[in-house]
């Protein structure tokens, strides 16, 4: 039907991009996986995309910067396309990180956990930041996910960037008290203590 | 260099005799798991009660005296601690008596080590799955050289969870190799799939096909269980190896011993180009020869300790474990 232009690939799906009335259109498709039976395939494949088409429409609605949906396949995610690089290799800045944390505050008001939020998953657009790749994203209240979205990130930078992105995060977030006592008991738990024994 | 090497982490007590990095004896006895699965004490007064038999029958295998053997290795850990304890007092006696170095092993590093060099696979992502352990790991480290987790089981490992659906099933010998047998020619219902990026769980799969039992055949649950289960760790393994930018694939652990996730496995290796590898089933059944083909490499590369040095520890995670 059109040209297809891969622009990502994961482990679960291919972006390509495409024009559909003279817009750019990023659709991510579900690849199927041969190692799997089919009735076990389908359903995960259908089921995985469903819930990110709709993360992506409550992330959009709940005022955070995310692709907009256009149309959902059984397998495939139309969305709109985000034209720049991700943050996977940028320094983060301050502001960078003071928007992410607004953003995280957000999402997590409306329910919405994301599941990797990470800078790879971050993007700058248009001079806005935002967010994409909902894949591994749910809807959950619990302060235990709320907590894991937070600890992601702060593995993955700078101290002095995470007290400003969870500054920022606190002052939006409603039970922010609550995810960060979670974290605080994540982060201690015993799952890689060990005991030695003469 | 000639190295003995003893494993009693769980039901097998094994004793393996490597020569140079070649494997000439491979004996073992098995604790008879029947349908209680493994009491602590109880295998451990089965492994005290027949290992001499079993060193004797290695030595025999390699025609060997136990006076021409230069070294010993033990399993250091994981494993059960009454069972551990007994692998570690034989090889102790053993080196006092006979005036040679020990090595203490870790268990997982054992079955990791001797799939890699067998399949001839130099920096693969590893699957070890086995009774308590499913991992994911890769190697790293410069100096010192040891494997990374990159994923895990967030509770039980895979073949614990086809054990314990075996008992409740009730099936004779209670293990995962008799899931697989059952399975042959079930159609698949529905099961619970929790995958969290590279890491999984199996507590829920195995609640929810316990309460299948009388809604479904055993074949069909079996082959459910099965089908989902190794699904789950080849999503998590694909994930890795992209993650790694890693070209092969390597499979060990006594659930690697499975045809349906080596079949798996292959399918995955295929799509990205990349080399899978395992070991013979011997070897990925919990023995001694892997024990000993560690120690070798350890002992044999400078690896000293003083023998009252020489604990166990139940759980001694392979990230710790330094790869000679």
């Amino acid at each position: 039907m059109h040209d297809k232009q891969i622009i990502g690939r994961g482990a679960e799906a291919t972006i390509y991009l495409i024009k559909e009335f003279g817009v750019d259109v990023a659709v991510k498709f579900r690849e199927p996986k041969t190692y799997r039976i089919p009735e076990l395939d389908t359903v995960l494949r259908s089921r995985r995309t469903k819930k990110e088409a709709s993360l992506l429409c409550s992330a959009v609605e709940s005022g955070v910067n995310a692709p907009r949906l256009i149309a959902v396949g059984k397998y495939s995610i139309y969305m709109e396309s985000i034209k720049g690089d991700t943050l996977n290799h940028t320094k983060l800045s301050g502001t960078i990180a003071k928007a992410a944390g607004i953003m995280l505050g957000k999402l997590h008001n409306h329910g919405i956990i994301h599941g990797d939020f990470t800078p790879a998953n971050l993007m700058f657009c248009y001079g806005k930041l935002f967010v994409i790749d909902f894949g591994l994203g749910d809807f959950n209240n619990g302060s235990e996910e709320r907590a894991l979205d937070i600890l992601l990130m702060k593995r993955q930078v700078s101290k002095a960037i995470y007290s400003i992105f969870i500054k920022n995060y606190s002052a939006v977030a409603k039970s922010y008290k609550e995810t960060l006592i979670r974290l605080a008991d994540i982060e201690k738990r015993g799952r890689y203590q060990s005991r030695t024994m003469v | 260099m000639l190295v003995l090497g003893i494993e009693s982490s769980a039901h097998t007590f094994g004793v393996g005799i490597v020569k140079d990095g070649k494997i000439i004896a491979n004996e073992k006895s098995m604790y008879d798991v029947g349908t209680t699965g493994m009491i602590p004490k109880k295998v451990a007064e089965f492994h005290i009660s027949n290992s001499n038999n079993v060193i004797r029958k290695a030595l025999k295998t390699a025609g060997l005296s136990i006076r021409d053997i230069e070294g010993i290795g033990y399993t250091k850990g994981p494993g059960i601690g009454n069972c551990l304890q007994v692998g570690q007092i034989i090889a102790k006696t053993l080196a006092v008596r006979l005036g040679i170095p020990m090595a203490d092993v870790n268990h997982g590093l054992g079955h990791i080590e001797i799939a890699r060099l067998m399949s001839r696979l130099e920096d693969p992502v590893v699957l070890y799955v086995s009774g308590g352990n499913s991992q994911i790991l890769k190697a790293t480290g410069k100096r010192y050289r040891h494997y990374t987790i990159l994923g895990e089981t967030f509770d039980i490992g895979v073949g614990n969870m086809l054990d314990s659906f075996a008992r409740s099933l009730k099936l004779v010998p209670s293990w995962g190799s008799t899931v697989e047998k059952t399975a042959i020619g079930g159609r698949y219902v529905d099961m619970p799939y929790t995958v969290k990026g590279m890491d999984f769980s199996f507590t829920g799969l195995l609640t929810h096909s316990i309460k299948q039992i009388n809604k479904h055949t055993k074949q069909d649950i079996c082959y459910s269980i099965q089908e989902t289960a190794f699904s789950m760790l080849c999503e998590a393994t694909e994930r890795a190896l992209l993650l790694t930018n890693s070209d092969e694939i390597c499979v060990c652990g006594g659930v690697a011993q499975n045809t349906r996730l080596k079949e798996m496995l292959s399918k995955i290796a295929l799509s990205h180009h990349s080399k899978f590898g395992f070991s013979e089933n011997q070897f990925n059944a919990d023995n001694g020869a892997m024990i000993a083909f560690v120690a070798e490499r350890m002992l044999s590369n400078g690896y000293k300790i003083k023998i009252k040095d020489c604990r166990i520890e139940q759980r001694y995670r392979v990230d710790r474990a330094v790869v000679f």
